[in-house]
């Protein structure tokens, strides 16, 4: 009865529409209500954004230096972190997980996830935390942050927060340690988020929520990792954005000047992550309500693997075409192609034919530095830093991982060329 | 986790010793703590150099301050207790905390003191949270001084910059039937807009602008104060909740039920407050929401698709809204100039996206002759202060306050 089939069944015999269909569409289909919820909200953002229009012409500038400002003077210090004695970095992926399943229990708003790692990280760069202590400071954290942030009805309560820790810890506990937060912190609660700067950067582009949700799930992701820990968010935002939109296949668009200068380093090391994403945020963000975008990245990745462990025995004259928007000084370079992916240099985001000096960033790749407003700052494949610390994945996600994510994200140069 | 969850109370303390005291083996000690062992030890337990150097705080202006007197904590620690101010009349009470006057021991000078009771259940109240940390972002000649935040086990007491009076108060004492001079208004309103230029500036609403809570002392200087309902906002702005503003004072989009208000709330509360300047009266003292909205379009006009497009999508927006014509507001203000009533007309712009920006705001021609009105508003205050201090010294100026 093919024709009392929903639209979206239609393009599948198959009843299981989970198992799915983004080979063949790239925007997952909704279903009717998820969509009015969509259109409501997308018109919101144009009322909202009708509505700002003033106050955003005149007070961008002043607004965006006064977050650059804040966001400057509140980052968490990773080597105070560091010589912390009982606690240690493998920990915090299981507290971030905690406090991230907590924080969506909670429903509360996305900048209060970034707010209450923000608060957690600059406690622990102030004071000496014992082990046993760890959690209840992740959650005086988020109970600070959902008061700065959150409608009162949504702020967690203590009894709930006191049965979600499995009654570890007593009721006057968690207010003895809120403000403990608080005083050692001085008070200091508005920090910029993450969300925040997204939204700033984002403003002068038609909305698009699979980019935004693709950041937003990519700078969740990064909250995992000690090298991300120190970084405004200012930085990430912008390199999130970029790097979602390569995932995405959308252009780069020149809008802002602030919002298309990010820095390249920052998007190398956060593609470097997206390979075992925690499984919390990766379910969380499986919900339609967040576009799928973990499964689509997921998708992503593995068709990336795919190319790259076909490329390899390619014949040369396929990377030769490859190589055709780069200028001839680079193209030159081109028969050093690495027979094994695994022999590239730490596993940057490098095309076979990429050659292993700055020559590079003279040629350019044309049409990804056409949205870059000239700065250097845009190839996705410099090259590597010095050194990069992977102490933070020790026990949380192995090592092995690497070698994986080398092959994957080796070839993405030439999905981003390639629109 | 063998520990019990007692272990918190008494081990705190020493398991949340100070980092940076453990890793910078010299301490600088704190040029004016005197050489007090107590605190000396606590300000090696909580006051880490970092602490120090952002969180510099104006030191109070008192001229006449011993060298040897400390100032308000700048560490927001616990050098500071309760018992360093002395705490004299009460000066008024608001939905969560009361306000003292306070006087500093060690220097003598006036304080305000904003004791907050904690729930015993919850912990810190959001309130509080967010007029702290927006009040730390926001150092402005215009915007009431916050000098520290002392905690004690039951009760959260935030130490101000002390103020005579609030508007209100002075409106009531000062002007006849509550009206006000020409130049007291324009220069109220140029402090009052560049206050709110500067929260906007820094991404602050302060969402509860009323004659209440502006704050005058006896420089004629007026201050925004009462945070507690402020809140940061984005760009472009989050939704929010509607419940913001004393009715009053509540501009027209929000009353309609729009969740996406943003600087412009503010505005419409700003020209709300210059009428009532002019009058003595709240221009729209409405009793309900409907109420409310009936008084503003009686002298507004009532907005319709063609005026205000889009305005029927808005949740509160009944189709059945008595049609009214827009009236002069020059009518009920005969006081007013007419370049004064250019600019409130501005203000008062039903349509939020129409309403002028408190920076340009502050560039309206109403402002030019600010200078000259002001020298001689500082005469004629001079005047002023001198016969009151004749008359009664400061006893008979105590007014309730309840806007810190």
């Amino acid at each position: 009865m093919a024709y009392q089939k929903r639209p979206m069944s239609s393009y599948q015999p198959c009843d299981t529409f989970f198992v799915e269909s983004y080979e063949d569409f790239p925007a997952p289909r909704m279903d009717p209500k998820e969509h009015a919820k969509l259109i409501a909200r997308e018109r919101q953002y144009a009322i909202a954004d009708e509505l700002s229009k003033v106050a955003s012409d005149e007070l961008r500038d002043d607004i965006l230096s006064h977050m650059l400002d804040m966001d400057a003077s509140t980052l968490p210090d990773v080597e105070s972190i560091d010589i912390q004695t009982e606690i240690q970095w493998f920990m915090r992926p299981y507290l971030l997980d905690f406090l991230i399943e907590a924080h969506t229990a909670f429903q509360l708003l996305p900048s209060t996830l970034f707010l209450t790692i923000n608060l957690l990280d600059r406690y622990c760069s102030k004071r000496v935390v014992y082990k046993r202590h760890y959690q209840l400071v992740g959650c005086a954290a988020l109970l600070i942050a959902a008061k700065y942030g959150d409608k009162k009805d949504r702020v967690p309560t203590i009894k709930e927060l006191k049965s979600m820790c499995c009654s570890l810890y007593d009721d006057d506990m968690f207010i003895q340690m809120e403000w403990h937060v608080l005083q050692t912190l001085g008070w200091t609660i508005g920090h910029p988020t993450v969300d925040s700067f997204l939204q700033v950067a984002v403003m002068d582009t038609p909305y698009d929520p699979e980019v935004e949700h693709m950041a937003l799930y990519i700078s969740e992701i990064s909250l995992f990792h000690r090298e991300f820990v120190s970084k405004p968010s200012s930085d990430l935002a912008r390199a999130s954005l970029a790097l979602a939109r390569c995932i995405l296949n959308r252009p780069q668009p020149r809008h802002t000047e602030w919002a298309s200068q990010y820095d390249s380093m920052t998007l190398v090391g956060l593609s470097q992550q997206l390979h075992q994403p925690s499984q919390v945020l990766f379910r969380k963000y499986s919900s339609v309500h967040y576009s799928r975008v973990s499964k689509i990245l997921e998708q992503f990745l593995a068709r990336q693997a795919s190319i790259a462990s076909y490329t390899p025995p390619s014949p040369p004259s396929d990377v030769n075409t490859e190589s055709k928007p780069y200028e001839g000084e680079v193209g030159l370079a081109t028969p050093q192609k690495a027979p094994h992916p695994s022999n590239m240099p730490h596993g940057y985001i490098t095309p076979p034919i990429t050659p292993e000096n700055d020559a590079f960033v003279n040629g350019g790749n044309a049409s990804f530095v056409k949205g870059v407003a000239g700065t250097s700052a845009c190839s996705p494949s410099p090259t590597p830093p010095p050194s990069v610390p992977y102490v933070d994945s020790q026990a949380y996600s192995q090592n092995a991982s690497f070698s994986q994510g080398q092959q994957f994200l080796q070839p993405q140069m030439s999905f981003s060329t390639g629109y | 986790m063998d520990d019990s969850p007692r272990g918190l109370k008494t081990r705190l303390p020493t398991g949340t010793r100070d980092m940076d005291s453990s890793l910078r083996t010299t301490k600088i000690p704190h040029p004016q703590h005197p050489a007090s062992s107590y605190l000396d030890i606590v300000s090696t337990l909580v006051s880490p150099k970092s602490f120090l150097l952002k969180h510099q705080r104006p030191k109070p202006q008192l001229s006449k301050a011993p060298a040897s007197s400390r100032d308000p904590s700048p560490t927001m620690d616990k050098a500071q207790q309760p018992s360093s101010f002395q705490q004299l009349e009460k000066l008024g009470e608001g939905t969560y905390a009361t306000v003292f006057k306070g006087r500093n021991r060690q220097t003598g000078e006036l304080v305000a003191l904003k004791e907050i009771h904690l729930d015993s259940e919850e912990g810190t109240p959001s309130t509080a949270i967010r007029e702290i940390s927006l009040m730390k972002e926001l150092k402005h000649e215009s915007i009431v001084s916050l000098y520290d935040v002392i905690h004690t086990e039951n009760k959260l007491m935030l130490v101000f910059e002390y103020m005579d009076k609030d508007l209100k108060k002075y409106m009531d004492t000062r002007g006849e039937r509550g009206q006000l001079d020409q130049a007291t208004i324009k220069s109220f309103m140029h402090q009052l807009l560049k206050g709110i230029a500067f929260c906007h500036e820094n991404r602050v609403l302060h969402r509860d602008l009323k004659p209440q809570n502006l704050l005058i002392n006896k420089k004629g200087q007026l201050k925004l104060g009462d945070f507690g309902l402020a809140r940061a906002f984005g760009i472009p702005v989050n939704t929010f909740s509607n419940e913001v503003v004393t009715l009053w004072y509540r501009a027209p989009d929000v009353l309609l039920g729009s969740r996406t208000y943003n600087t412009s709330i503010d505005i419409w509360s700003a020209g709300c407050i210059m009428a009532e300047l002019y009058t003595g009266r709240p221009l729209f003292p409405g009793t309900t929401n409907e109420d409310q909205l009936q008084k503003i379009f009686r002298l507004m006009g009532t907005p319709s698709e063609r005026s205000w497009p889009g305005i029927s999508q808005l949740p509160e927006y009944k189709l059945n809204f008595h049609v009214y014509a827009t009236q002069d507001l020059g009518l009920i203000l005969p006081q007013i100039d007419p370049l004064g009533l250019d600019l409130l007309n501005r203000m008062l712009q039903l349509r939020p996206e129409m309403r002028i920006s408190a920076h340009d705001a502050l560039q309206h021609p109403w402002f030019h002759d600010l200078p000259q009105l002001q020298a001689q508003l500082q005469q004629q205050q001079q005047q002023q202060q001198q016969q009151q201090q004749q008359l009664s010294g400061y006893g008979g100026m105590v007014a309730t306050q309840q806007a810190y």
